[in-house]
């Protein structure tokens, strides 16, 4: 008996040691569910109901079971600039590997204007939508952030300009530490700078941040835009925008939608074909198929269907409510993505033989997705969960172990990046990184 | 009332974290194994000593053999020595079969197995760097026109028959052809020269002294290694990726010594020997063997359902060989078959032996499995 009160001590202890090793041993209990705390913590869905402790909440919104809504016996929901800028996205990673474009052209792909033949698909080409109009141009951060707006649009030109001027010269060349070239990554070929980086994937996942995060959750779903002008009193009155079928607000809600789910086969049942994008799509699927998260892909979409209901039932309280769960799941996804690649390439670059070439693929997109966290949204706040000045530090540090920037890279490096992006989650390293 | 808000606590906790020990569950009844009288060492021994290393050697030789083949075929082309050509790449494909799940230390550190056989091949590529005459086969982005695929393509596929292919080396592209297939050939030498050397000059000490029990063991790796082999590479590669296991549809083009067309289950069947005398520590071409990943079951007394699981292995891989031995061509198989019925049932019977291995014989060895399905881009 006394063997096994000690065990069981010893077993007690085992537990406190890895929940401080967490970093948020006390932390953790507060974020128990209590129904009647007036704060929506644990898991609610609102305000002290919802959830798997608390009684439902109740909404008076009846949330449908697909996202299909109508007026007149005809659909009120339309996202087409968001899918054309998705589609073009596409066209810019293709011209990534095209070692016989030029920086005017790609940087032309990524400012197109209305008529110019940027694209291989006419439909963009006629298009008056552009991608860099829309990056860094959210209502609630860039409105009036002209500086960071413009800095943010150079660093994806200048991933453009790199990836033409330092990697396609050097496309059949094997790279080394502090020579651009090509590496091998299992049976793929991976294309990097001198610093081990793949620009593609920085521009990409960094894309997921400044244009469909920042749009979606920073100004979509932002009462400054949902709410702008008459937007409230066209809405309750069923007003809609000339020769449309949607009101102003209906539309921009459908507008975040269109970033999430703009190339979904069926808009109206989206998690059916999760991953129809190479942007945020694909990776709500990513994070849902690691077991730690799944059910966030239909929190998600659950949360933009209720409020979609919630604004033609003319309840602004459940649609902003709806607004926030949106805001951090999609936040908790950049932050679950950034760490898992940065630990993917620890991974790579620890075992007897390192996997350079996997660990630098690996890395450049957790770059990317380290990027996208000045794009997240902490629900209930106007900040992001990591200021750019942040963001930017942690991206000098990921890159200054040695001269060669991820050549050099530390082990070390990699887990205080992890630890310091998982503090300000709910979630674990651990849990990332699988 | 003190005390139950205490137990909740504890309970919370217990909640709170339990998903943290997702990996190391088994740290508690880990302090203290089981004593197994099975020394890893020995096995590691074994397995360098008796079936790596003479292994290696063996394929260096048959490389030797089709080099000289080759000189043979280039001074004079006739069908003749296209056919001796031929055999002695066959020979040596076979060989390459009880090599390749050796990708561990050496072999990891130069790729060899992507260098020597990523199928299916890049026939045009190949086409445009014969007549270029400028290529750079080192690159990672030229692995799929090299190696054993790549001679499938220039001794078997450049024409309909014999002497149509002969004829090719009669032509102006005569040169191009030739000095194509001296650079392919000098690289292979040049990677398996590398490895065997690496492993004589101090990797095989590093190998089997590395002898505990942890994830950067050699025994847990190498079993990694050796499982990914069988998954990925002979079930997947081999057969599943042709059958459209996974795309949904038959990739024929993508067997392997797709233009050879009747060897790819004499090829499959020599990975799967080379798997199955790993598992039993045969040494390599050899009738005798040693300490194994079988013995070391045996050693554990590991039962599945009552019943050995070493022999439940092997009774597996055995059931696997009599059902691909019954096929036709794999190519033929795949396009003279909609569905290929019987060549997914030997799949099937292939796919059986993988939680046998992933799931229970680790276990017995307490060994984790760390490789997942990569990312896909």
């Amino acid at each position: 008996m006394k063997k096994l009160a000690f065990s069981f001590m010893a077993v007690a202890g085992l537990i406190f040691t890895s929940c401080d090793s967490d970093d948020n041993g006390g932390d953790d209990l507060p974020l128990e569910a209590t129904c009647d705390d007036g704060i929506m913590n644990g898991d609610e869905t609102g305000i002290d109901c919802g959830g798997s402790n608390c009684g439902p909440c109740e909404t008076g919104v009846e949330n449908p079971d697909s996202y299909s809504f109508e007026r007149n016996g005809e659909s009120t929901v339309s996202f087409t600039g968001q899918t054309t800028r998705l589609l073009m996205g596409d066209e810019i990673l293709g011209a990534f590997s095209d070692v016989s474009a030029t920086v005017e052209q790609i940087q032309a792909m990524f400012a197109h204007q209305e008529g110019e033949s940027d694209f291989e698909n006419a439909d963009l080409n006629a298009s008056d939508k552009s991608i860099s109009s829309k990056t860094a141009a959210s209502a609630d951060y860039f409105s009036s952030n002209a500086v960071d707006q413009g800095l943010i649009r150079a660093d994806f030109n200048g991933w453009i300009a790199a990836q033409v001027e330092e990697v396609f010269p050097n496309w059949n060349v094997a790279a080394e530490a502090g020579t651009a070239g090509q590496i091998a990554d299992g049976e793929s070929t991976r294309y990097i700078s001198a610093q081990g980086l793949e620009y593609n994937q920085l521009f990409n996942k960094g894309l997921i941040g400044a244009l469909t995060v920042d749009q979606a959750l920073n100004n979509y779903l932002s009462p400054a835009v949902l709410d702008e002008g008459s937007n409230v009193a066209n809405n309750d009155s069923g007003t809609t925008e000339e020769d449309k079928n949607y009101t102003t607000m209906e539309h921009k809600w459908d507008e975040a939608y269109g970033y999430v789910y703009g190339l979904n086969a069926n808009s109206a049942d989206p998690n059916a074909d999760l991953g129809a994008d190479n942007f945020l799509n694909k990776y709500i699927g990513r994070v849902e198929g690691d077991t730690d998260f799944a059910g966030i892909a239909d929190e998600i979409f659950q949360a933009f269907k209720l409020g979609r209901a919630a604004i033609v039932a003319m309840d602004y309280e459940v649609r902003d409510a709806q607004a926030e769960i949106i805001k951090e799941k999609i936040s908790e996804v950049i932050g679950i993505r950034a760490i898992h690649y940065l630990q993917q390439g620890k991974n790579a670059l620890s075992q007897e033989t390192p996997d350079f070439g996997g660990a630098f693929h690996d890395l450049s997109e957790g770059y990317g997705f380290i990027y996208s966290l000045q794009f997240t949204r902490k629900a209930g706040t106007s900040e992001p969960y990591f200021a750019k000045s942040e963001v930017d530090g942690f991206l000098t540090d990921l890159l200054d172990d040695g001269e060669n920037g991820l050549w050099n890279v530390q082990e070390a490096t990699l887990d205080a990046l992890s630890n310091a992006i998982a503090d300000r989650f709910e979630f674990t390293v651990e849990q990332a990184a699988e | 009332m003190k005390k139950v808000w205490f137990l909740v606590l504890f309970a919370a906790l217990f909640v709170a974290c339990s998903s943290d020990n997702g990996g190391g569950d088994n740290g508690s009844d880990n302090v203290d194994p089981a004593p197994v009288s099975f020394e890893r060492g020995a096995m590691l021994e074994n397995w360098a000593d008796n079936i790596i290393i003479p292994s290696y050697e063996s394929f260096t030789a048959e490389l030797s053999a089709l080099k000289a083949a080759f000189e043979t075929f280039k001074t004079d082309s006739n069908e003749a020595n296209l056919t001796a050509l031929r055999a002695s790449w066959l020979s040596a494909y076979k060989t390459w079969q009880h090599v390749s799940l050796f990708e561990i230390g050496p072999a990891e550190t130069v790729g060899l197995r992507l260098n020597v056989n990523i199928y299916p091949v890049d026939a045009e590529k190949i086409d445009g760097f014969v007549q270029s005459g400028s290529y750079d086969l080192t690159l990672s982005s030229n692995r799929d026109a090299k190696g054993f695929p790549a001679l499938d393509y220039l001794i078997n596929g450049l024409g309909e028959n014999d002497t149509a292919i002969v004829s090719k080396f009669s032509t102006t592209e005569k040169d191009g052809l030739i000095s194509y297939i001296d650079v392919v050939l000098n690289d292979m030498e040049t990677l398996i020269t590398q490895v065997i050397s690496q492993w004589k000059a101090g990797y095989r000490d590093t190998f089997v002294n590395n002898d505990g029990a942890s994830s950067t063991a050699s025994v847990d790796r190498f079993v990694n290694d050796f499982i990914l082999y069988y998954e990925k590479y002979l079930r997947a590669g081999k057969m599943g990726i042709p059958l459209g296991v996974f795309s949904g549809e038959v990739l024929p083009r993508n067997v392997e010594a797709y233009y050879k067309a009747d060897v790819s289950n004499e090829l499959f069947l020599e990975g799967l020997a080379g798997v199955q005398n790993f598992f039993n520590g045969n040494h390599f071409q050899k009738a005798s063997s040693g300490e194994s990943l079988a013995s070391y079951l045996e050693a554990l007394n590991t039962l599945k359902g009552g019943e050995d699981l070493a022999e439940l292995i092997n009774g597996q891989l055995n059931a696997a060989r009599t059902r691909v031995e019954a096929l036709g061509s794999f190519r033929s198989e795949i396009e003279n078959n909609a569905p290929p019925t019987n060549m997914l049932k030997a799949y099937d019977e292939v796919q059986r032996a993988v939680p046998l291995l992933k799931v229970d014989m680790v276990s017995a060895m307490n060994i984790s499995i760390d490789f997942v399905d990569a990312d896909g881009d």
